[in-house]
């Protein structure tokens, strides 16, 4: 297969979930598609580098977030809140708090959360990763991606819950 | 394991992606037996799936992929073992050739030429001046006749090296260097070697 093709599959692969991972991390559309775009021209001038094609996807994530924390630390402009330490209780939440929030909705509360948390939160509901491969995405120990996870998800459920949220039209 | 501790280990699991995980096996398990936590396991599962859904219901703009690989930049791939090779290959290549181009020179009796020089010295008759050691104005007749009759002329420079002067290949240069037999003159031409022997294809002639 040539460079070109491969590097056209390879896009065509994973520039979706790359790019939703982008948008669920800056909450903007353009930076989103900026982070994915970039992603894969550093694959082009390193991918070479990659001993196993297997590692491609999880080298893809890692490349998109280590962008993605630069371009924080150059624009400070991604303003969020961290996740409260005493949040460790499970929240009673409607089964249904989850559908009655648009995709815009969820990307608005995900963007309120640190993204510290935000980051493995979202990797965890994309569910193309294991436990093991978002650690190795993010550069934590396990222990602490679960940890984080865990307490993230309680508070996307609490806001989910605690929103007034129009029911959808379409439902 | 009580539920509480279940559900804190339960919070994580995302289904069959997850069933091989041994850390969820247990509370599963558990899960069986407690209904309470089998139909709250049922209701975050329900939850998870929607916000994956509408997660993955996000679609980039239409034209992000095309984009992508529209401006896909030319990689520089640094494949040091090509590389290597294609230095190897650079190195041999020359060392052939340089090779080459000394065993043609010496096949032809030549090492170096063609460095454009300046000479100032006196014309020689060289039979005259090789054999019985003739030169300088005594002997400017003797020497105007040979070098005019075809005899090698040479000049012998102020630092005492002597050069064979010749013309362009295949010309003659006597009729011209006759006329400056035994004198002082400047000469611009091209130095080459041959077979130790020094000699300059003469250019301008200038009398001092």
């Amino acid at each position: 297969m040539s460079a070109d093709l491969e590097f056209e599959n390879l896009v065509r692969l994973y520039y979706r979930d790359l790019y939703r991972f982008g948008l669920s991390l800056t909450g903007n559309e353009n930076d989103a598609a900026d982070l994915t775009q970039e992603t894969f021209y550093i694959w082009a001038n390193k991918g070479y580098q990659l001993q196993k094609a297997a590692s491609v996807k999880g080298w893809l994530f890692t490349t998109l977030h280590r962008e993605f924390l630069k371009t924080c630390r150059r624009r400070n402009r991604f303003a969020n809140e961290s996740v409260n330490e005493c949040t460790e209780d499970l929240p009673n939440v409607p089964p249904d708090c989850a559908e009655r929030a648009d995709s815009q909705t969820l990307l608005r509360i995900l963007g309120e959360i640190a993204e510290d948390f935000r980051a493995p939160l979202v990797l965890y509901y994309m569910e193309d990763l294991s436990y093991k491969e978002i650690a190795e995405v993010l550069a934590l120990p396990l222990g602490t991606v679960q940890s984080r996870i865990a307490r993230a998800k309680i508070q996307l459920l609490r806001r989910l819950s605690e929103i007034n949220l129009p029911v959808e039209q379409s439902k | 394991m009580n539920t509480r501790e279940a559900k804190k280990i339960l919070l994580l699991y995302r289904g069959p992606i997850d069933d091989s995980d041994p850390q969820f096996r247990a509370a599963l398990d558990y899960a069986k037996s407690d209904r309470e936590l089998g139909e709250w396991l049922r209701e975050q599962s329900e939850c998870y799936g929607t916000i994956r859904a509408k997660l993955r219901a996000i679609e980039p703009p239409p034209d992000l992929s095309e984009k992508i690989v529209r401006g896909r930049p030319i990689p520089f791939l640094r494949d040091w073992s090509r590389i290597g090779q294609l230095a190897a290959a650079i190195v041999i290549s020359v060392s052939v050739t340089a090779l080459l181009m000394k065993w043609s020179e010496r096949r032809n009796g030549a090492i170096g030429g063609g460095q454009e020089i300046v000479v100032t010295g006196e014309v020689l008759d060289m039979t005259c001046y090789i054999a019985s050691n003739l030169s300088g104005p005594d002997h400017a007749k003797c020497a105007r006749i040979c070098i005019r009759s075809g005899e090698p002329a040479g000049i012998k420079a102020q630092d005492g090296k002597v050069y064979l002067l010749t013309g362009e290949p295949g010309q003659s240069i006597n009729a011209k260097l006759a006329d400056y037999a035994a004198q002082v003159v400047t000469i611009k031409g091209k130095k080459s070697v041959r077979d130790g022997f020094a000699q300059l294809q003469v250019e301008e002639i200038r009398k001092l």
